[in-house]
């Protein structure tokens, strides 16, 4: 956790630096290197070789060919043919189910995300206080992160149910609650309903997080007379924009592919209200025999998740605060 | 779920097919040794706990008959059945014997199995005489590509109590699918207990539009989905639930917990009757009320559908003499007794499906009239596996979903799929 954490915040810082000039060093010829140096060297790639090995052939590897199988048909039994860009431009302009899953892709990621945020973010607000039971509470919060997802959804199966305990629920407040997974408008709130049931592991960073912050810098707002809402904003909040970017990196990733979920609750139903870009491409690839067509789309999710990572990080500039990089 | 497993599945999803890729290189060649003249054969099967039970039962007899035979069975979860021997064909290591169903003519299609015509003529076995109507439902192009193994018709269960409240007699295979919804309507309770158990799944509605004189594809090759007869068919298969609901509908079935439908249902005497495959039996022998099964009934003619499956030989089999004479002893009565007699499915043989051990079986604690089996199989329709079986499912899937949740017009949603099945059997 703490590895991913520190790639993103040093990729961020990178662009940062790069920013601030040195663009232009003069390359300088390669020192020799020391014989101790040269055997740190092999120890380097003695280490590194086993996550190497792994890489190139396990990810880097089948990613290269599935850029080429994205040109090809192919079965899996037969030889693939190639045939160009014929999957792309037919996912793009021949199939209405690739738009259809692209947008309520969008639309999950888009809502589940932020949600997923603001509800983190209030839970560890509220962990933050000095409240009796604090402990309790946390491991509640967390709790839900621990269970399998097949069980959470299983049980989802029934609080959503058209007279589950969801609805009894609501008819308490006077609203007549809709069959969530078997109504094409309401399924896919129904998916975003139980991804907030993961915010625990958000809340949990966040917390950390906010535990972090040096007291004296309430103290201090305290005295100049700032209330509880100011103190949040002026000083809570900048403070733990790096982890709250960490986590919006996170979530849209994770978003963009989800897959149990809707594979357990509804495989993309009813009508294909509910079907999201993995399980697309999982039923192009292994249901229907088209590993060109389900490479393509997975190309396709690739630059869709790529432009909107780059976008996070675009905008991250004016929003996440790093202490360090105060000037 | 933490950060990091997030990312590994993030790139893995990402990179799914390509995974496929790796997971063929992994696997190593294969190893059919022929030493000190014995063979060794592959076979891949799918199932649970009671069909590993009965497979290796039946492969242990086989090497008894035959000594110069070693099987080595695996058994893999039907969930991943498919994926793991696509991979294995796709490595060039696929298995010598092979459990095939509705998805036969993927392979077929693609000459990753053998036509095993050369093979029945050869062996002298008659699969008329041996399989009844089923003997060549795995065909391809006038070729044979599997030999039957389990092979049962859709069946009638009711619940012989709840008739006999309503006053009802007991369904037969005479009766047309206007007693059939008589029946239903007097034995529904409204918000209670409904008459029959629905018929959204394609084995039940399909059956409805050949009893019509319907086809899903003619026999030519071409969809005919949107005829008047399938359109009438699954106009009154959704009429049952949401005209004269005498089915429960989707949302009840949801209220009643979940992964609800008409097995479950029937078990727990929601609904008086239901049609389905042989395996409700198993479990309903522990149920505290009284039942039964019946032929299914009929409309202008009989028809009804059959689920099972065959064995094929792989074309990377380098013993297919071996791998048929295996199949020739493993469809043949004595070890296709071994099917019914662990209670695992009905044995595509029909000698076997008329013997006593099949009409009385030893793990009936009651009565069965085990007889429906083989009185179905007369007039079993041929399911139209065509290549793109799951592609035309998902046809159906995806333009069925909100219809059958919630009603509709079933020649508006049948137009829809027609267009797209037309598309997708186009395509070859």
């Amino acid at each position: 956790m703490a590895a991913d954490l520190g790639a993103v915040i040093g990729a961020a810082r990178a662009q940062g630096s790069r920013r601030a000039g040195g663009r232009r060093a003069a390359r300088l010829p390669r020192p020799k290197l020391s014989r101790r140096g040269r055997t740190e060297a092999l120890f380097f790639w003695l280490f590194i070789s086993p996550w190497l090995v792994g890489f190139v052939g396990f990810l880097l590897g089948p990613m290269i060919a599935s850029v080429y199988i994205s040109l090809t048909e192919w079965d899996s039994f037969t030889p693939p043919v190639f045939v160009g860009l014929d999957n792309y431009v037919q996912a793009l302009t021949g199939d209405p189910v690739f738009w259809k899953a692209l947008w309520n892709t969008f639309y999950y990621a888009a809502i589940s995300v932020p949600l997923g945020l603001a509800v983190g973010l209030w839970l560890a607000n509220l962990l933050n206080k000095k409240v009796r039971g604090r402990k309790f509470f946390r491991t509640m919060i967390y709790l839900p992160t621990l269970v399998p997802l097949v069980a959470t959804a299983m049980v989802f199966k029934m609080v959503l149910a058209p007279s589950g305990p969801l609805n009894d629920l609501l008819g308490v407040f006077g609203v007549h609650g809709p069959n969530w997974l078997l109504d094409p408008l309401w399924v896919k709130p129904a998916l975003i309903v139980l991804s907030a049931w993961g915010a625990g592991s958000a809340t949990v960073l966040l917390l950390s997080a906010m535990n972090g912050i040096p007291r004296e810098f309430y103290e201090a707002a305290e005295i100049d007379g700032a209330g509880p809402f100011r103190q949040f904003w002026s000083i809570t909040f900048p403070q733990i924009t790096p982890i709250i970017f960490f986590n919006l990196i996170m979530g849209l990733i994770g978003a963009f592919q989800i897959f149990s979920q809707v594979y357990i609750l509804t495989q993309g139903g009813p009508d294909n209200a509910s079907m999201m870009m993995v399980p697309l491409l999982f039923d192009q690839a292994f249901g229907f025999y088209h590993f060109g067509y389900a490479s393509a789309v997975a190309w396709l999710l690739f630059v869709v998740i790529i432009g909107f990572t780059a976008l996070a990080f675009r905008t991250s500039r004016r929003w996440v605060f790093y202490e360090t990089e105060v000037r | 779920m933490n950060a990091r497993t997030r990312w590994t599945k993030g790139v893995a999803g990402l990179a799914v097919a390509a995974l496929g890729m790796t997971a063929l290189a992994a696997c190593g060649s294969g190893e059919d040794s022929a030493d000190g003249g014995v063979t060794t054969l592959t076979m891949t099967v799918w199932g649970g706990d009671v069909d590993k039970k009965s497979y290796q039962q039946r492969v242990d007899m086989l090497e008894e008959a035959h000594p110069d035979i070693k099987v080595d069975l695996q058994l893999i979860p039907s969930e991943q059945y498919e994926q793991k021997v696509q991979t294995m064909i796709a490595g060039g290591n696929g298995p010598d014997i092979m459990q095939v169903a509705e998805g036969v003519n993927v392979y077929s299609s693609k000459n990753q199995i053998l036509p095993l015509d050369e093979y029945v003529s050869k062996s002298g076995m008659d699969l008329q005489e041996r399989f009844g109507p089923t003997g060549e439902l795995y065909s391809y192009q006038d070729k044979v590509y599997a030999i039957p193994d389990r092979s049962g018709a859709m069946i009638v269960y009711y619940n012989k109590d709840l008739f006999d409240a309503a006053g009802v007699d007991y369904p037969t295979a005479d009766w047309t699918q206007e007693d059939a919804q008589a029946a239903m309507e007097k034995l529904t309770v409204p918000g209670k207990q409904w008459g029959y158990g629905g018929a959204g799944w394609w084995a039940q509605w399909w059956s409805f539009a050949y009893q019509n004189g319907g086809q899903i594809i003619d026999d030519a090759g071409a969809p005919t989905v949107n005829s008047p007869e399938v359109v009438d068919a699954l106009q009154w298969a959704n009429d049952l639930t949401f005209k004269d609901h005498v089915v429960p509908t989707a949302a009840e079935y949801a209220d009643m917990g979940p992964d609800m439908g008409g097995d479950p249902a029937f078990a727990a005497q929601k609904v008086a009757m239901n049609t389905t495959g042989f395996w409700a039996i198993g479990g309903l022998l522990e149920s505290d009320f009284d039942w039964d099964i019946a032929p299914m009934w009929q409309g202008d003619e009989q028809a009804v559908s059959a689920f099972g499956s065959g064995l094929a030989i792989s074309r990377d089999s380098e013993h297919p003499d071996k791998a048929f004479e295996a199949i020739d002893y493993l469809t043949d009565a004595e070890a296709q007794q071994v099917i019914i007699d662990n209670a695992q499915d009905v044995p595509a043989n029909v000698q076997v499906q008329q013997s006593d051990a099949f009409l009385k079986p030893k793990w009936a604690t009651k009565d069965i009239n085990m007889a429906a089996f083989a009185e179905s199989s007369d007039f079993v329709f041929t399911s139209p596996l065509i290549p793109e079986w799951n592609e035309m499912q998902a046809a159906f899937d995806d333009n069925l979903g909100t219809f059958w949740n919630e009603g509709g017009d079933a020649k508006t949603q049948l137009d829809a799929i027609q267009t797209k099945l037309e598309s997708i059997v186009g395509q070859g």
